[in-house]
């Protein structure tokens, strides 16, 4: 029983086919070669790309920019946006290390503030916090739209509604939402949204960068090189290049081709699921496994009870085992169930709710592949391991 | 036989040979403390310890048992 998609999806055949026809029928490069191969390779590596603008309404292919993962797509921002000297970034204690990271380190290079708007314990957050913390000085503001610890999902909309309204661009780290839910950037107006492929039934090595069309047009590059030029003239012994639009400008180097058809073809693939299906599937067996837990002595799980508030992963402790890696253990060792334990990135949070890295929290997470049996043995591992550990 | 084995699990054992049995949570704390930090360095989080302990269980070098409070481990000796 896989229960640890937060951390990696498992892949359907429509994905590893569409890879494997790239590497089998048509494994040249795209964009440069202008023989048959390189031709073939082109159009579906722009195929893909506008199957990732649909996935999540981009109002244009350009606008999705191919990276390695959610946490390259938040450096780019952090590092490429124009900040001037004294402004104000905006974080959270829930984000993902590379939510928060990359900001820190901007700001300690180029001399900016950084505020951090504490969650609530069980990981929701009072609005009023946000309109204290995001002023006219602020810049950016980096927040994660669904938590992989606590599992709720940020009031991302009116987040972004007070940022614009006092001048401030929001980038949304879409890594757990985008795979789960309906993700439509147009309609929210982010800025910004980091994506990791590798979540959404994709293959590992892939991301994306959402940026609105002006905003990317704004930024400096993180990356140049081959392929992000128009042209790179030498004239008295300078070197002097002109820059592509985005996405290209973005995208130095040869490309990971293969990997953004699978990209493609995972987007696909979920579409035609159906992104409320899938909310609502993860839904009912995540109340299931709610319920379950609650039934059970000794177990405390992070986060609301109500399920419209959360992705569908839940995280958890147990009174009587004194460190959450002991949970995976047992439950991977007698149950064959496998979930995810320790501080899942997320450090500052557990550090706000007491938890030392030594104990952690265990974290099951739930995809379109699980079914309630996988949830009933699940709690049937943890209350055999209550009962050996009392 | 040291040189055979990965980092962490050097680290897990030097803390094992102290002797007795000892929970995850303790090892992990050990792990952190400066007498052992020439060896144990990776994330404080504890996951790669634990990957690194499972390992030398199923090589024989360890032993773990489920019992009061999770996993207590234990070097095998011989």
């Amino acid at each position: 029983m896989y229960l640890d998609s937060a951390c990696m999806a498992l892949k359907p055949r429509q994905v590893i086919s569409a890879m494997n026809e790239y590497y089998e029928r048509f494994p040249a490069c795209g964009g440069r070669s202008i023989h048959r191969l390189g031709e073939e390779a082109s159009d579906a590596y722009s195929r893909a790309r506008g199957k990732l603008a649909r996935f999540i309404n981009a109002a244009e292919p350009g606008e999705c920019i191919w990276t390695r993962n959610a946490t390259e797509s938040l450096n780019i921002v952090a590092s490429s946006v124009k900040i001037e000297r004294g402004s104000k970034v905006v974080t959270t204690s829930l984000e993902h290390h590379s939510g928060s990271l990359p900001f820190v380190e901007r700001a300690k290079k180029t001399g900016l503030k950084l505020e951090v708007v504490r969650a609530r314990n069980d990981g929701t957050f009072d609005i009023e916090d946000w309109k204290r913390a995001i002023d006219s000085s602020t810049r950016i503001v980096s927040v994660v739209h669904s938590s992989n610890v606590t599992g709720t999902i940020a009031p991302l909309r009116e987040i972004i509604e007070i940022a614009h309204d006092r001048g401030a661009l929001v980038v949304s780290d879409d890594a757990q939402y985008a795979p789960h839910h309906p993700l439509d950037v147009q309609n929210l107006d982010v800025d910004f949204s980091a994506i990791s492929v590798h979540k959404m039934c994709g293959p590992t090595g892939m991301g994306v960068l959402y940026g609105k069309m002006s905003l990317l047009e704004s930024m400096d590059m993180f990356l140049v090189g081959g392929d992000t030029v128009s042209d790179v003239r030498f004239e008295d012994g300078r070197i002097i290049p002109s820059y592509l639009p985005p996405p290209h400008k973005f995208e130095a180097g040869l490309q990971n081709y293969a990997g953004a058809i699978g990209a493609g073809a995972a987007a696909e693939y979920l579409q035609s699921i159906g992104m409320r299906e899938i909310e609502q599937h993860e839904r009912d067996l995540l109340r299931a496994a709610l319920e379950g837990l609650k039934q059970l002595s000794h177990v405390h799980f992070l986060g609301p009870d109500d399920v419209n508030l959360r992705t569908g992963l839940l995280t958890f402790v147990i009174d009587t085992v004194e460190s959450a890696h002991d949970i995976a253990t047992f439950l991977n060792d007698r149950y064959a169930v496998m979930i995810r334990s320790g501080w899942h990135c997320a450090a500052p949070f557990h550090y706000q709710i007491g938890i030392p890295p030594s104990k952690g929290t265990a974290r099951a997470s739930i995809y379109i592949y699980n079914n309630s049996n996988d949830i009933s043995i699940f709690l049937t591992g943890l209350q055999t391991l209550i009962e050996q550990t009392s | 036989m040291m040189s055979t084995l990965s980092r962490n699990a050097q680290c897990i054992l030097k803390i094992l040979e102290a002797g007795g049995s000892f929970t995850t949570s303790e090892i992990l704390e050990l792990a952190r403390r400066a007498e052992y930090a020439e060896v144990c360095k990776d994330c404080a989080g504890g996951d790669t310890f634990v990957i690194a302990a499972n390992q030398l269980v199923e090589r024989g070098i360890i032993t773990k048992r489920i019992g009061k409070g999770g996993y207590h481990w234990q070097i095998v000796r011989g």
